[in-house]
């Protein structure tokens, strides 16, 4: 086989490195590290690796935000893979371990030398020092701390890529705005196009999905509908690739969720913008919007597999897991996985907005609260777990108090320690108001506790206070 | 200036493409010339790799540049591989050293894509980004993907103007140290149950889709309010057959199609339901959905017998006219057996509409519907069909021969008759077997009366041959009785031409296996004549040994 098709190959196989690693510091936590079932999964791992780095020269296996990448390539994975590759996302955050160097083909030796200063270094106060001087010996391997955020937040591409995430949503949002008056005037809507604007939303996802989420949590645009429309898009695709969808699955899912509630262009306006509770003639119409969208987007252009999606999910987003919600149908109905994602994420972006049908808008913790009690009824349980997992428990865009007596709204959700969030602060220990600055709640002392916790939530609407000021 | 080396290399690649690109549109991959033309452009790819480690082609609307040395130009519209990586909105391709041959094949692949067919919801780059190269990258200008360029500026200020102001900040302060403080939070690990059943859950979502979608659009039906939405519940269920018949999927389209009679079938479904869902049959027998049929049959795929019965049981008798006109499209023989089964099966309910294709211009098309009509069996047909006997071609008048036989009216005595006389051969011999399918005395004394005339003589042995292995249908005891009497003729004049009637007799005795002729044949077994001593050899044989 060719040396370039080796190196293909071998880089498909990034995520089995992975996926090995955290397998041989699982058991190593357990047996000794001569230990034959330790021995067993190093040479595996050594088969896998060995091939990678003689045709790389160098190998550098590094955490950035919560993914792994390979030489600078992200690496993506099966759902199967997912809690050993959570688990290693822990380990590494949990030292402060940035990267793994591997600089020559290892031996048995040098892995087991690794692991024991890897398992070691866990009771450390200064994990990442005591990791690096115990391997400092092994030639084979080397470590690299884990970049703090405060840099990345300052550096000036981070900036760059904060305007590209910005320029993406709202071109989206305005895209889908220019669609739905295609739409409702008759005109052809080019598919290549609008799949070319979900690719750049799914793209973003991959690489920064934690800026375009951020963008979901800005509530309170006056054209609510076109913004309900692409948060939907960005949360389920979000979603999605958690569970593992491929590209192709995840841009086929953004589109058909864009156009969920495509059915309420046959409502009027000041129904759907009405500040009181419907009329029974109002709701009719409301539960209607269901049929309305299977016949706008079937009405849009001839049937294909795509289109026969986004004509499902239009039916059933609000049917609900049980089946409690509308349309109520004749026949039995099995709701579709994609109506079961967009679903999730269109119940939690309503919620959180400030035009629905409660008419009140809910601080994001609340409303995740909310969702959990409907999980199992409403959302589909399991999926809601994935959901919240991604979102955090105290998703983007709550505010909250520390116990530094800081007050900020939650910037950044941490997928690892759920309830441990990145922070803006907007006010700060003495009261001031500043310029605000983002907190990592996983940070520690010295003494190894956490040098920030959340004590308090708060509504951010009643004080209209969100994240726009921030991040726009 | 001469150029470096490397930019060269670079500029032979594009040329590669180019003709790969051509290549590739012309031959499968099963093709050598298909893998060649991969070889021969991985090997100029290697070749600039030996000078640096990444290509990258910079893209301009008509130009193509390697640094700043411009390495394809073409200002016209057609074969501009630099217009076509343009107008989706690349800029920038970098292919990297790794560049295997099988993404190169992909690569190429994508480059032959016809972007053109309305149908195909991707374009370039959309294509490139699904296949997620690992050695090449691209940059992409999105600005024409912008709708409004002052949204962006306008939402933002818009929202800022509703940002809190620093009162509201203090007070939100303020309040938090009266908030009541947050429970422990309750964080909902994930087990290897939840994720077998979500891998459970992608995995059975490739199904298709469009039985679900069946289902809505029934669900719509059932809950449709006025004249409109059952007119679009019709509509859609016709774009779905339409969907189905052009991805072969017959079954769908006959889940449909059983759905709506079932439930037109219901007898409290509202009349507009009733009467819309109707139309959906009537669709069928559109001239653009049995197009589209006949695309399908042409196609090559198998359809299965069953289906397609069951299928055109479902059709009405609008689907004749569409299917006569692809009749004489189609290109495969089982497309047009499995079309001319459908209207043989048509033609029962409206045997006038089938008879109209006799008017076609094609021959082979007046043929087929001959033969379709004599299929129908229904003696109405007869009318029609005795137009065609004098049609200008001769093929069609022998299938219109053929059919009146098998039809048998007697009203078709006359027309036959006047075929035997027939300066054509092959018309003479149609007419006669028409007649002896037809079995009855009227047919037989028409063939006898025409084998007894002085003139029958003198026509060829083989057609009269022809004229006497009909006469074996009846074995009736006239006519074993004609033809021992005429084996039995002696004449001193023209005797060759008699023994070749009793050779006729003989073969004809045989057929028919009367053995009370065996003694007769036995004695003329011993003719001189060798002609008449084969067939009499071989009556005997037949009748004896049933050979």
């Amino acid at each position: 086989m060719a040396s370039k098709e080796i190196r293909e190959e071998a880089f498909n196989k990034a995520k089995d490195i992975v996926n090995q690693l955290a397998v041989i510091i699982r058991t190593a936590a357990i047996h000794d590290t001569g230990n034959i079932a330790v021995t067993t999964a190093i040479d595996k791992f050594i088969a896998i690796v060995n091939p990678l780095i003689l045709s790389e020269g160098e190998l550098v296996l590094e955490l950035g935000g919560e993914f792994f990448y390979l030489n600078e390539a992200r690496i993506r994975y099966p759902l199967e893979y997912l809690p050993n590759f959570d688990f290693l996302v822990r380990e590494f955050k949990r030292r402060g371990l940035g990267s793994i160097i591997f600089r020559d083909a290892l031996k048995s030796e040098d892995v087991q030398s690794f692991l024991r200063a890897f398992i070691a270094s866990a009771s450390s106060l200064e994990s990442f020092e005591a990791l690096a001087e115990e391997i400092v010996d092994v030639s084979s391997l080397g470590v690299s701390r884990l970049r703090k955020i405060r840099d990345e937040e300052k550096t000036e591409g981070s900036s760059d890529v904060r305007k590209m995430v910005k320029k993406s949503y709202f071109n989206a949002v305005s895209y889908t705005r220019g669609v739905v008056s295609k739409i409702k005037s008759g005109e052809k809507v080019n598919i290549k196009k609008v799949k070319r604007v979900v690719e750049s939303m799914v793209d973003l996802i991959l690489e920064e999905e934690h800026l375009l989420l951020g963008m979901t949590a800005i509530k309170d645009y006056d054209e609510y509908t076109y913004h309900h429309s692409v948060n939907v898009s960005i949360l389920a695709v979000a979603l999605a690739q958690r569970l593992g969808l491929n590209k192709r699955a995840l841009t086929e899912l953004g589109l058909v969720a864009l156009f969920h509630d495509i059915g309420k262009i046959g409502i009027p306006i000041e129904v759907l913008n009405k500040p009181t509770s419907f009329t029974d003639d109002e709701w009719h119409m409301v539960q209607k919007h269901p049929f309305w969208g299977v016949r706008a987007i079937l009405k849009m252009r001839g049937i294909d597999a795509t289109v026969a999606r986004a004509a499902i999910v239009a039916f059933e987003h609000h049917m609900y897991h049980d089946l409690s919600g509308y349309p109520k149908t004749k026949e039995s109905f099995e709701l579709d996985f994609y109506s079961k994602i967009i679903s999730l994420a269109d119940q939690y972006d309503a919620m959180t907005a400030a035009r629905v049908y409660s008419r009140i808008p809910l601080p994001p913790d609340r409303a995740l609260s909310i969702m959990m009690e409907r999980a199992g009824t409403q959302l589909d349980p399991i999926l809601f777990k994935f959901f919240i997992n991604m979102i955090g428990v105290f998703p983007v865009g709550t505010l909250v108090m520390l116990d530094t007596r800081e007050l900020g709204l939650v910037y950044q959700s941490n997928t690892v320690f759920l309830d441990r969030p990145k922070v803006l602060v907007i006010i700060n220990s003495k009261g001031e108001r500043g310029e605000g600055y983002i907190v990592d709640l996983t940070e520690k002392a010295p003494d190894g506790k956490f040098l920030r916790t959340i004590v308090k939530t708060m509504d951010p609407n009643k004080y209209r206070i969100n994240l726009a000021e921030y991040l726009l | 200036m001469e150029l470096p080396d490397d930019i060269k290399a670079a500029r032979e690649i594009v040329q590669a493409l180019l003709k790969a690109k051509k290549t590739f549109r012309m031959y499968p991959e099963t093709n050598p010339m298909y893998a060649r033309t991969i070889e021969d452009t991985h090997a100029k790819f290697r070749n600039f790799f030996d000078y640096r480690d990444e290509l990258t082609f910079k893209i301009k609307q008509n130009e193509i540049f390697c640094d700043s040395e411009q390495i394809y130009s073409n200002p016209q519209k057609e074969d501009n591989i630099a217009l076509f990586f343009f107008k989706d909105g690349l800029r920038e391709i970098t292919f990297k050293k790794g560049f295997s041959v099988k993404e190169l094949e992909d690569f190429l692949k994508i480059l032959t894509v016809d972007y053109d067919r309305e149908v195909l919801d991707d374009d370039v780059v959309t294509l490139l980004w699904e296949r997620d190269f690992q050695n090449v990258r691209h940059v992409v200008d999105e600005v024409f993907l912008t709708e409004d360029e002052g949204y962006e500026n306008e939402a933002v200020s818009e929202i800022q103007d509703k940002t809190a102001g620093a009162d509201e900040l203090t007070r939100a302060y303020e309040d938090s140290f009266n908030e009541e403080a947050v429970k422990d939070a309750v964080i909902v690990p994930l087990t290897d149950k939840d994720l077998h059943t979500v891998v459970k859950e992608i995995d059975k979502d490739v199904h298709d889709k469009t039985g679900k979608l069946i289902t809505i659009i029934f669900e719509m039906l059932y809950q449709a309010e006025n004249k409109s939405e059952y007119e679009d519940v019709a509509h859609f269920l016709n774009s779905i057959i339409e969907f189905s018949i052009t991805h072969g999927d017959l079954e769908t389209a006959l889940h449909i199609l059983r759905k709506t009679r079932e439930v037109i079938g219901v007898s409290s479904i509202a009349d507009d339901a009733r009467k819309n869902l109707n139309m959906v049959f009537s669709f069928l027998g559109f001239d653009a959905t049995i197009k589209l049929l006949g695309e399908l049959l042409d196609s090559g795929v198998e359809i299965n017998e069953k289906v397609w019965d069951e299928y055109v049981a479902f059709l009405d008798k609008n689907a004749i006219q569409p299917f006569i006109t692809i009749l004489g499209e189609l290109k495969s023989i089982p497309a047009r057996k499995n079309v001319i089964n459908a209207l043989i099966s048509l033609g029962r309910k409206d045997i006038q509409s089938i008879a109209k294709g006799l008017y076609d211009s094609r021959w082979y098309v007046v043929r087929n519907i001959i033969y379709i009509l004599g299929k129908i069996g229904d003696k109405a047909a007869v009318d029609y069909l005795l137009k065609t006997v004098n049609h200008s071609d001769i093929r069609v008048r022998k299938e219109g021969i053929k059919a009146l036989g098998e039809l048998g009216a007697p009203r078709v005595f006359p027309a036959l008759r006047e075929c035997l006389n027939d300066p054509d051969i092959q018309i003479k011999t149609a007419a006669v077997h028409a007649l002896g399918n037809i079995r009855s005395t009227a047919a037989k004394n028409i063939i006898l009366q025409r084998m007894t005339a002085a003139t029958f003589v003198k026509v060829e042995f083989s057609e009269r041959k022809e004229f006497y292995e009909v006469l074996a249908h009846w074995k009736d005891d006239d006519i074993v009785e004609f033809l021992m009497k005429t084996l039995k003729k002696k004449s001193f004049f023209r005797s060759a031409l008699n023994d070749e009637n009793r050779a006729c007799a003989a073969y004809c005795l045989g057929l028919i296996g009367n053995k009370d002729a065996l003694p007769l044949l036995h004695k003329a077994k011993e003719s001189k004549n060798k002609l008449l001593r084969e067939h009499v050899y071989s009556a005997i044989k037949r009748i004896e040994h049933g050979q």
